[in-house]
């Protein structure tokens, strides 16, 4: 009896070790982060969904700390909701805990996994998983899974492993089949109804290249 | 020839109908200006609807370009179907009126005669499409500026603007191709019908026909490509991300053929058959 007892305890105490409240290198890049105050960049889209056709987009993005981040473009341009805080604000909005899932190594590159768990209802996501390169302070990938709108993966690559912020952003997001009145906007011929009902969420890819003109710390 | 070719356009220029047929063309083309420009955005939001959860939309898609893309696609229908009306009045107000006997005392040639009628038909054909065409354009980038251009062909498909008028009048060009087949057949259906009405009746059901065929699979590969059916929505191939040049080549020879044997066919008959 003592000795399923002390099996218990030792159980829950080595669970609750690997529950941090926060994660010292999470913390350490949050903080890096967070000396960028805003930032206007030139963002070039590729747009990789299998029902989307459209040529590479060009738009110009603005970021300012507590806004909501901007856009501006010439032509059209479809952008993604998700995926373009780059400064992560959303992610350490609400508070939060984090569980330390161990190393991984991801394309020959030694990373830090840790979970994030808002512990605040209002948080629109459940929960995140963050890659950290802490050689560099840098997120490599996040994945975040959100309450409304699926899961969506962030691989953020930098121009150097002092940059802060990432240069090229691959956005993986779950999106419904688009709908529309067949007939309505031209030739249907070639449609496939039984295939279009099988694939009624799929996974698009977005690419963002970005050049910054001005970064403010 | 050339006098019978003059007397032609005299002819259709004085013929009423043509008028109306005209008027009836640019009645559509305002109609669709005037609906997209109250209703237009929110076709565009109902298009749209499934992106926005996931897209924020920055440009404007309700431009010129969608709206010439409207009018485009009263190529499918509503100008074939008036053209026929105006070109099998070539002839069957000849018949009606017992010109065509006077015309024949003449020291004129049958075929040349209804080779003038497919000339003419073939002429007016090409610059109703070329102004239907350029009011398109004119009216709606005056009206609606330019943009992408966004077409659901095989998926939801973008176009810059430069490459989206290209595609445009390319579209046109082809269409026209397609225009002077369905008159071309509307001359010679009125050379072996000769009465307006039924000619007007059976040039409609082969149009609608030929709509409905389009949408059929015939189980070969030859009818699939080669069949005329087939080949009238070539226009619409402009509008796949990449073009298929070969397919365009092919189908727009292959309606061209299509239409010289209709057009023989109809002299053959003129020639042969009995003007009373």
């Amino acid at each position: 009896m003592i000795q399923r007892l002390i099996l218990i305890v030792l159980c829950i105490s080595s669970i609750s070790s690997l529950a941090q409240e926060q994660d010292e290198d999470l913390l350490r890049i949050k903080e890096r982060l967070d000396t960028v105050s805003a930032f206007k960049a030139d963002l070039k889209l590729d747009v990789d969904i299998s029902f989307i056709n459209m040529p590479q987009k060009k738009a110009t993005v603005q970021f300012e700390k507590g806004k909501p981040i901007s856009f501006s473009s010439e032509d059209f341009a479809l952008i993604p909701k998700r995926g373009l805080d780059f400064s992560f604000q959303e992610l350490f909005e609400y508070p939060f805990i984090t569980v330390d899932r161990g190393m991984e190594t991801v394309e020959g590159n030694k990373l830090k996994v840790v979970n994030i768990i808002p512990t605040d209802k209002k948080a629109d996501f459940s929960i995140a998983t963050l890659y950290l390169d802490l050689k560099a302070e840098q997120i490599a990938i996040s994945e975040i899974s959100t309450k409304k709108d699926g899961i969506y993966t962030l691989l953020l690559d930098y121009s150097t492993s002092e940059s802060v912020l990432p240069t090229k952003v691959e956005v993986q997001f779950e999106m419904e089949r688009i709908r529309i009145p067949l007939n309505f906007m031209g030739k249907d011929i070639d449609v496939d109804r039984k295939k279009m009902r099988e694939e009624e969420v799929k996974t698009g890819k977005i690419f963002l290249t970005l050049d910054y003109k001005t970064i403010s710390y | 020839m050339r006098a019978l070719l003059a007397t032609e356009f005299y002819k259709l220029i004085k013929q009423s109908r043509t008028y109306y047929a005209l008027a009836a063309i640019f009645v559509i083309e305002g109609v669709v200006l005037f609906s997209a420009y109250y209703q237009g955005a929110g076709i565009i939001d109902i298009v749209l609807s499934n992106l926005k959860d996931t897209f924020y939309f920055e440009g404007n898609l309700l431009n010129g370009n969608l709206v010439t893309y409207f009018i485009l696609n009263s190529l499918w229908f509503h100008v074939p179907l008036i053209l026929i009306i105006i070109m099998s009045g070539l002839l069957t107000t000849e018949y009606k009126d017992k010109t065509l006997q006077m015309v024949m005392m003449q020291p004129v040639k049958k075929w040349q005669y209804i080779l003038s009628k497919y000339i003419v038909a073939i002429v007016f054909t090409t610059c109703v499409v070329f102004v239907l065409a350029l009011t398109s354009f004119l009216l709606s980038y005056a009206l609606f500026g330019k943009g992408d251009l966004i077409v659901y062909v095989n998926g939801l498909t973008f176009f810059e603007h430069d490459d989206a008028l290209l595609r445009l009048v390319y579209a046109f060009i082809v269409g026209a191709v397609s225009m002077v087949f369905f008159s071309v057949v509307s001359v010679t259906l009125a050379v072996i019908f000769k009465e307006a009405m039924k000619t007007w009746i059976i040039a409609a059901f082969f149009l609608i026909l030929s709509n409905i065929l389009l949408k059929v699979d015939f189980g070969s590969e030859l009818l699939n490509k080669g069949l005329y059916v087939k080949l009238n929505d070539t226009w619409q191939y402009f509008f796949t991300f990449e073009i298929p040049w070969n397919t365009i080549y092919t189908n727009v020879a292959l309606l061209i053929a299509y239409t010289l044997f209709t057009m023989g066919v109809g002299v053959y008959v003129f020639q042969k058959k009995d003007i009373g």
